[in-house]
């Protein structure tokens, strides 16, 4: 969300570039990228080296589909200085060596790995996750959903309330505006109220505005079954990826099998 | 989708959602471990199932639209900061207020929608971990805070402002906390952080703001109750005093 703040926000920038990532069908992609996440982030902590190894395997597929890497590490940064606050929790606990000790403050062995690991686990997650946004349009990624077995009426409300977050935003601006603009936000007070009171005539509007947009769908013939779009069927390279991240996500957790 | 800012306003609001606690409430990836994703993810999946169901059966071919714009209005409502008591400034979750206007199941379906969003676009919260998030803020946050609220409500009084403001208040700041202390304890199973570390930091920053989130949630529910109070999930059913005697009594 503090992406949308900075104003540094673009989904969707590489979608249109043609490269081998490109081919595959979109819910081939989301598969993959779930795959890997679900396998980087059930990984126990410590195995550094079966994050190397999908670390080279995103790495691989990043230069393979020739995201455009400054907009993919602007986000990644801005989304890891998210993640960084909660993790300091996690290194000042007990068990194993004491590294470094200040007062009641000490750093472990076990605080160390658990830190490493999760940065680590976060940030693999959040690179791939920033590839498949960056690389495929938001309406096919919802539609692909739909692809995936998600209740066609849980992707349809999704692609609805993504068609009107832009426009909620901007009147949600405009009526700040005007509150500013009456120098009615100077104290906290009212500041708070002025706020309170938007939200709430914002409400308003919105339910309004979504009993509109039901009766123009209705003249347009909707019935109250939610249509997805036929997306592109699977042919064999989709096959071939999804088994080749499989057979990744595999290799990684053997190497600790002995 | 460009928030338009004055730069100083721009690097101010950067600090605040950098160091904002509320994000603490959207586990990222790997902070969980497989036991307590699964079984969050679990209990997500029947609260989504069901809730789809009992809002399709009650909105119909309404559910679409209203369900798609309710859950941008939360998802707008979430990136409005405002000064919380305490010198920081926090933003509202919006559960409590999803529930109150919208009912326990199509708030939470709309917390739901929020969660998912945020989570897949914007990486706001983890995938492998979305479950426990939902849970959370969905469940805890939305269906928790909507029974209570209704508790308060019916011991003060359905149909009379003060039961609104009362219940709405005490809902939101016990939803906000009780999730966040959800969350500590989670995050304590999976030997990510230390159950004390957790509930201290956890809790401690969420009695802030809750507050915060009481304030702006009765704000606006009174706001509501003064303008289209038919609006809310249960309308309060006011004496339509004057018009009523005035035909009456011709």
């Amino acid at each position: 969300m503090l992406l949308l703040h900075i104003g540094g926000v673009r989904l969707d920038v590489d979608s249109h570039k043609q490269t081998s990532w490109h081919d595959l069908t979109p819910q081939i992609r989301i598969s993959c990228v779930l795959l890997m996440v679900l396998a980087i982030a059930l990984t126990p902590n410590g195995r550094w080296w079966t994050w190397a190894i999908y670390g080279v395997g995103i790495l691989g597929v990043l230069l393979a589909s020739r995201v455009t890497f400054s907009v993919l590490l602007k986000r990644f940064a801005v989304e890891l200085s998210f993640v960084g606050v909660i993790l300091l929790g996690t290194l000042f606990r007990d068990g194993g060596e004491v590294l470094w000790q200040w007062g009641w403050l000490r750093i472990t062995t076990t605080g160390l790995t658990v830190l490493g690991s999760v940065t680590l686990k976060a940030g693999l997650s959040l690179l791939l996750l920033n590839l498949l946004v960056l690389t495929t349009p938001i309406p096919v990624l919802l539609q692909a959903l739909g692809a995936l077995r998600v209740p066609p009426l849980l992707v349809a409300i999704l692609a609805s309330m993504y068609r009107y977050i832009g426009v909620l935003i901007e009147e949600f601006n405009s009526m700040q505006r005007a509150a500013v603009s009456r120098n009615l936000m100077s104290n906290r007070r009212w500041h708070r109220l002025v706020i309170g009171n938007a939200i709430g005539a914002l409400f308003i509007r919105t339910y309004e505005r979504g009993e509109r947009v039901h009766y123009a769908m209705l003249s347009r013939g909707y019935d109250g079954l939610p249509h997805l779009r036929k997306m592109p069927k699977n042919q064999r390279r989709d096959i071939l990826a999804l088994t080749s991240t499989a057979l990744l996500a595999l290799l990684g957790q053997a190497v600790y099998l002995k | 989708m460009n928030v338009t800012m004055l730069p100083s306003e721009l690097f101010s609001s950067w600090l605040e959602w950098t160091f904002q606690p509320y994000l603490a409430l959207h586990i990222p990836d790997g902070y969980l471990n497989p036991p307590v994703c699964v079984v969050t993810w679990a209990i997500s999946v029947g609260l989504i199932a069901l809730a789809l169901k009992r809002v399709e059966a009650e909105y119909k071919d309404r559910t679409v639209p209203l369900m798609g714009v309710c859950a941008a209005f939360i998802f707008a409502a979430q990136m409005i900061n405002f000064p919380i008591p305490g010198g920081t400034s926090g933003h509202l979750l919006g559960g409590t207020l999803a529930g109150a206007v919208l009912g326990p199941w199509a708030g939470s379906l709309v917390m739901v929608a929020v969660f998912i969003v945020q989570g897949f676009l914007f990486q706001d919260g983890g995938i492998s971990v979305m479950g426990a998030n939902i849970f959370n803020m969905g469940l805890i946050g939305t269906f928790g805070g909507y029974y209570l609220f209704q508790a308060i409500r019916q011991a003060i009084g359905q149909d009379k402002l003060p039961g609104m403001v009362i219940g709405t208040a005490v809902a939101s700041w016990v939803s906000v906390v009780v999730a966040a202390a959800i969350c500590a304890f989670q995050l304590a199973i999976s030997g990510t952080t230390p159950l004390a570390v957790a509930l201290t930091a956890m809790v401690g920053w969420h009695v802030l703001i809750g507050i915060g989130e009481a304030l702006i949630t009765v704000a606006t529910v009174a706001y509501i109750w003064r303008t289209r109070p038919d609006l809310f999930y249960r309308p309060p059913r006011k004496p339509r005093a004057s018009t009523l005697h005035h035909l009456s009594s011709r």
